[in-house]
């Protein structure tokens, strides 16, 4: 079976460049017929890929250790979830991984761009086929998952069990499936710009795919922060990374495009802009793809290095190049059809929250590529840490947590001054009294206050908004609150769903400003005795050891005492992996609303003496509560359907539907 | 509404330009400040030339990359002490902060093939090391 995957790609890769030329042709010479049929060799082109995955796919579970491959990223103790993962556990694995999904995403857009848009999926067909070769020709060139061994070894390497991980089972395709889902509304947007379509036909026909792309990388993203603080053991959820900025720079400049598409489908604003942003958003997309392959910087997330980043740059430049020439070529098609009226109106409220992303994502950027800009312009190496994100990321989120609460209160086009101080009153005294409530409780954190008061301002904001949905259909339909307030969430799910979700970032934001409070202990202790962190006694009574297939786990016995009472028993471990011949901590962790008691062993020595760290994090727990929250509310965006997406608002209504122009 | 396109009058061209130019100066001078910050950024350097660069000043961190000498490492309580080489000269590295798990497994592996990086201040003599993280052994193979 392994056999098959060389000749699958091979065959993929024949088939991308024929559907390249029939895509083509057809965009060319206007024939929907050649589009067609280069459509029909998208799909081929996607079954050869999938061969080449089951192929693979075979290879890991049967543990065939003459491919290369495999050898490196399983081993016969294994658990076959985690053969699974090992699909895209590894750099050529999880090229294949992206092709695959690209291919899969490119045949179901195509498949089912309607006739009437044959001229848009023809350009789209061009970009995608194009992206997919890149891919393909890597797979066949410096990224071969298919690579064998001349004399295989007995076992192999296994995966690293910080890999080992449910989190880490779904965490990758997520971000990968919002990476590549990109490619749509990009290939769209292209074809938009290319064939001179620059109607909102190329972000309506796409906005379910870039909502899909979004999501998934929102709750991919989310899942690595909660990886990283089950598993790491330094008590946190985000560091900066490089790489996680790199899953980070997309979702700013789409979320900020998610924004800025609704002023052009209702004022026919922004064109320029909202191109501009999804091409960046996919550019950042790959670029965050070569960054974890290129080896140019260190971090926990990097494949092992090898020549495959130099292959992307070309790519990237290609990519960033073309795609900026089309918009300067298209420029004045793109001028708005309205202007800004006034600076208190929606339209200026949307435009602010897309300037702070934009800003949000520069800072990002900046603070990530610094280092290399740095060492390759005056040949010092410098890093860039944690403390230079937090101090630009915290006054820009505060900002957008306001923008968030102000957003829904003022109307488009404009408003007079006196009714937008009437429409604040509520939100600001609600915030006000939240800042000089805990002003008073004795906190002096001024983030933390700002960021409290303002998201009471943005969460009253929120509450009118659903308490004036509702009410209207109390008096015109007799309903109760609950039915009411269902009604109103589900009659208009894009702008009630959104609200949702923003009620979810707002605790996550609860969440985030906790970790001004944090507290910290570490002490080196001896069966029998104890140590205090926070308000809390740990009372270590010894460790125990015992051993499975795949490790020797050495668990720790802590009663943890609040006021004399026992409140739990936490059993923190460190392991060691035979496979892997690795040490492995695994955090113990008390979760609740009000604070985390988060607990790691971070040495044992035979004779029973641990060294423990101890954190006490308040309000951690409403970070995975507002993801949870921001997931319900993805999913009411997602379950629109076609009908109410093209509903026509306010400042439209003598207008024809964005949709049905054509 | 309104089918014509708005023309761009001047005053409003002037309006956007400014507009534009203060968001511009604002983010310039935020991005900054941060890099500034205390601990925001920090030199990168191997052994020879943390001691030719001399004591840390500032709020400037040195960042220090080399490979554990075998032998040297002493654990006293928390703290722990080991020196660090880049092939021609070496350095103490002093920390209270806990090692990574990679470190130990690397060290257990073979106490000569550790290779760190420490982030902190060095007085000309020690290095005062915050953090400490360990390269990932050949085996290690991570991923996004």
């Amino acid at each position: 079976m392994a056999g098959l995957g060389h000749p699958a790609l091979i065959a993929a890769l024949l088939f991308a460049a024929l559907a390249l030329g029939l895509c083509l042709a057809g965009a060319l010479r206007k024939r929907s017929d050649i589009t067609e049929a280069g459509v029909r060799a998208v799909v081929a082109s996607f079954a050869f890929v999938v061969v080449a995955v089951l192929s693979l796919l075979t290879a890991l579970f049967a543990r065939d250790f003459s491919l290369e491959y495999v050898a490196n990223y399983t081993s016969e103790s294994l658990p076959a979830v985690y053969t699974l993962t090992s699909l895209w556990g590894g750099m050529e694995g999880s090229l294949l991984f992206w092709t695959l999904l690209l291919t899969g995403f490119s045949t179901a857009a195509l498949i089912r761009a309607p006739a009437q848009r044959a001229g848009l999926a023809a350009w789209a067909g061009v970009v995608l086929t194009g992206v997919a070769i890149f891919f393909l020709a890597l797979l066949l060139g410096p990224a071969d998952p298919f690579t064998t061994l001349a004399s295989p070894p007995p076992d192999g390497s296994g995966l690293n069990p910080l890999l080992q991980s449910p989190g880490m089972v779904i965490h990758p395709p997520l971000l990968y499936t919002g990476f590549v889902g990109f490619s749509i509304p990009f290939a769209f947007a292209v074809a938009a710009l290319a064939s001179g379509r620059l109607d909102e036909a190329w972000f309506v026909s796409t906005r379910r795919w870039t909502l899909f792309a979004w999501s998934a990388l929102s709750v991919g993203i989310v899942l690595g922060g909660a990886w990283a603080y089950t598993e790491l053991g330094w008590g946190g959820y985000w560091a900066w990374d490089p790489v996680e900025n790199a899953s980070f720079l997309p979702w700013l400049t789409a979320t900020a495009f998610l924004h800025s598409v609704v002023v052009q489908e209702k004022r026919r604003m922004l064109k320029v802009w909202n191109v501009s942003l999804i091409l960046l958003t996919y550019v950042l997309a790959v670029f965050g793809t070569f960054l974890t392959r290129s080896g140019i910087l260190s971090s926990i997330h990097t494949f092992t290095e090898g020549d495959t980043g130099k292959w992307f740059l070309p790519f990237l430049a290609a990519m960033l190049l073309g795609s900026f020439a089309l918009v300067a070529w298209r420029l004045d098609s793109l001028r708005s059809e309205n202007r800004l009226d006034s600076l208190v109106s929606r339209e200026s409220a949307f435009l602010g929250n897309n300037l702070l992303f934009v800003a949000a994502a520069f800072t990002v950027l900046w603070g990530t590529i610094y280092p290399i800009v740095n060492e390759a312009l005056t040949g010092v190496r410098v890093s860039v840490g944690p403390a230079f994100f937090n101090s630009v990321f915290v006054p820009i989120g505060l900002a957008l947590v306001a923008l968030t609460g102000i957003g829904p209160l003022i109307s488009w086009r404009r408003m007079s001054k006196g009714s937008f101080w009437r429409v604040l009153r509520g939100p600001v005294s609600a915030g006000g009294l939240v800042a000089i409530g805990l002003g008073l409780a004795g906190i002096r954190s001024v983030g933390a206050l700002l960021a409290f008061s303002l998201c009471a301002f943005t969460a009253v904001s929120l509450a009118g908004e659903f308490a004036r949905g509702g009410r209207v259909y109390r008096t015109r339909e007799g309903l109760g609150w609950p039915a009411a307030l269902r009604r109103t969430l589900l009659r208009n799910r894009r702008r009630y769903g959104g609200y949702v979700v923003h009620v979810g970032i707002l605790l996550i934001v609860i969440g985030f400003a906790g970790a001004a409070f944090r507290t910290e202990r570490q002490q080196e202790i001896r069966p029998g005795d104890t140590m205090e962190v926070g308000a809390y006694t740990l009372a270590y009574e010894g460790s125990t050891r015992s051993e499975t297939e795949e490790k020797q786990v050495n668990a720790a016995r802590v009663e943890v005492l609040r006021d004399g009472q026992a409140v739990a028993t936490l059993r923190p471990q460190r392991n060691f992996h035979f496979a892997q011949q690795q040490t492995q901590s695994e955090v113990a962790i008390r979760s609740t609303p009000v604070e985390d008691l988060y607990v790691v062993m971070t040495s044992l020595d035979a004779d029973g003496t641990a060294v423990l760290r101890a954190f006490v994090n308040p309000l951690t727990w409403w970070i995975w509560m507002g993801a949870a929250v921001m997931a319900a509310g993805i999913a009411v965006l997602l379950s629109e359907t076609k009908g109410s997406a093209v509903r026509v608002t306010a400042p439209q209504r003598r207008r024809e539907p964005a949709v049905a122009t054509r | 509404m309104d089918q014509t396109r708005p023309q761009t009058s001047p005053k409003r061209r002037a309006k956007f330009i400014v507009g534009a130019a203060v968001l511009v100066l604002a983010l310039v001078g935020l991005v900054g400040w941060a890099m500034n910050r205390s601990g925001a950024t920090s030199f990168y350097l191997d052994v020879s030339e943390l001691q030719a660069q001399g004591p840390t000043a500032g709020t400037q961190d040195y960042r220090v990359g080399g490979n554990v000498v075998a032998d040297s490492l002493h654990r006293d309580g928390l703290t722990t002490t080991f020196d660090i080489s880049d092939g021609s000269s070496s350095v103490t590295i002093v920390t209270d902060e806990t090692l990574p798990d990679a470190f130990w497994t690397a060290y257990d592996n073979d106490p000569g093939s550790v290779e760190i990086v420490a982030q902190g201040r060095y007085d000309g003599e020690r290095f005062a090391a915050t953090q400490v993280l360990a390269k990932c052994p050949s085996k290690f193979k991570a991923k996004v």
